[in-house]
């Protein structure tokens, strides 16, 4: 589980969901819930919340200019990879903090990524979660 | 009901720290008490008993004042109807298991409810041994029927099974739970397990460096909904295995049973039995009609 610490920069409600821009480092988050600021007290205008996502929900990209839908396209550093026989763990540096990515194996070879390869870390909108940070 | 307001200077290791808790009982109720350590949970315990004085206790059991500072008064311990077993309970050595059950009676005690209790407890084959040939969970088992002996209304415990391996740990909650309802006691026990507390409790107070922060129902207090995910519930850890770079975490909620991946890092804080709330986003999961005509 990838946790991240941020402020809430912007929020866009809609019947019933909202988009939310949430600043961490130097890099904006968006994410989409089912509440608005009516809902949920978190919800606030630079409000401290935990950006959380799955490792196995982050994809990585060594082209780094993609016309992708994927919203969150974090530039980052391949710190180290465990390898497995099926699924390979890759830490990235993204700033100053780690995101941790779970991709196949057979995935990892065919990028022929390395140690110190510059990425992009992909999560899409709707995978991001968010938490009260108190 | 147990009316229950302590003030108290702590001496702990990082100086003085103030308890200062008020809190109601419902006679009847299972009540737990959970926090760090040093927050002040065991005085509460020693408070209640008598064992311990506060520079200012109210406590009213029922409509019997057990302790008043502001009138000078205070129940000797002898005369409070309480049971007591912390997680090393001293056992009188040189008497078998029925003695020191016979030795916790009152003068004029009917000795009836010494062999009710080795059969509830399921003593019997144990009752003319001596503590030394006991296995922990067999010595806290007794120190639990010592400490019903005189039919308490109030069972304190502190943390009396976290000297137990798990099997035995659940076993002797179920002796708790039995004895908790047989002899209708209403019983506070300190405990460090969200496991122990799911199961025992009816209420569940969170105590953090000498004040009540939260209290409530433990499935309320322990899995606010605090994160966005709208896809969660609630369960016990039953599996953890190892598959690839990844560990297949198991956890049981009512009657399903579902698996969720975690990483090798993230291995050091589950542990099976633990209380967890698993959660996944409102936009992943598929619905898939069930009993469709054909």
């Amino acid at each position: 589980m990838n946790v991240l610490k941020g402020i809430i920069s912007e929020i866009q409600s809609h019947e019933g969901i909202s988009l939310v821009k949430v600043k961490s480092n130097d890099f904006i988050f968006s994410s989409i819930v089912l509440d608005t600021p009516d809902t949920a007290d978190y919800l606030k205008q630079n409000k401290a919340v935990k950006i959380i996502f799955k490792e196995t929900e982050v994809i990585v990209s060594k082209d780094l200019n993609l016309k992708i839908s994927v919203q969150n396209q974090i530039p980052c550093l391949v710190k180290s990879l465990k390898k497995g026989i099926l699924l390979t763990q890759i830490n990235l540096l993204a700033d100053r903090q780690i995101i941790q990515s779970i991709i196949t194996t057979n995935a990892c070879e065919q990028l022929n990524l390395k140690e110190n390869d510059h990425v992009i870390a992909l999560v899409k909108t709707n995978e991001v979660s968010l938490s009260a940070d108190d | 009901m147990i009316q229950i307001a302590i003030y108290k200077m702590l001496q702990t290791a990082n100086g003085e720290l103030p308890l200062d808790i008020s809190l109601t009982i419902e006679k009847g109720q299972f009540v737990s008490i959970y926090g760090n350590s040093g927050a002040g949970k065991t005085t509460i315990l020693r408070v209640l008993s008598g064992l311990t004085k506060a520079e200012m206790a109210s406590i009213k059991v029922g409509e019997v004042k057990w302790d008043d500072t502001k009138k000078k008064f205070h129940l000797p311990i002898q005369k409070r109807s309480i049971g007591f077993v912390f997680q090393d309970f001293a056992l009188f050595p040189n008497l078998t298991v029925k003695e020191n059950l016979e030795f916790a009676l009152s003068k004029n005690d009917s000795k009836e409810i010494v062999s009710e209790l080795i059969e509830l407890m399921e003593l019997q084959s144990l009752q003319n041994s001596k503590p030394q040939n006991l296995s922990g969970g067999q010595k806290q088992r007794v120190a639990l029927a010592r400490a019903i002996v005189r039919k308490p209304e109030i069972l304190l415990l502190d943390e009396p099974l976290s000297a137990l391996d798990d099997e035995m740990r659940s076993k002797l909650q179920d002796y708790i739970l039995q004895i908790h309802q047989k002899y209708n006691l209403t019983t506070l026990m300190v405990s460090h397990s969200l496991s122990e507390i799911f199961k025992l409790s009816d209420k569940v107070i969170v105590v953090d460096k000498g004040k009540i922060v939260k209290e409530g129902i433990p499935e309320t207090v322990f899995s606010e909904q605090k994160v966005s995910s709208k896809f969660q519930l609630t369960g016990e850890i039953i599996n953890i295995t190892k598959s690839d770079i990844v560990y297949v975490v198991q956890v049981s909620s009512g009657n399903n049973i579902i698996k969720v991946i975690a990483t090798e890092e993230e291995l050091d804080q589950y542990k099976v039995g633990q209380k967890v709330l698993v959660a996944s986003k409102a936009f992943n999961p598929i619905i898939q009609i069930l009993n469709k005509l054909t």
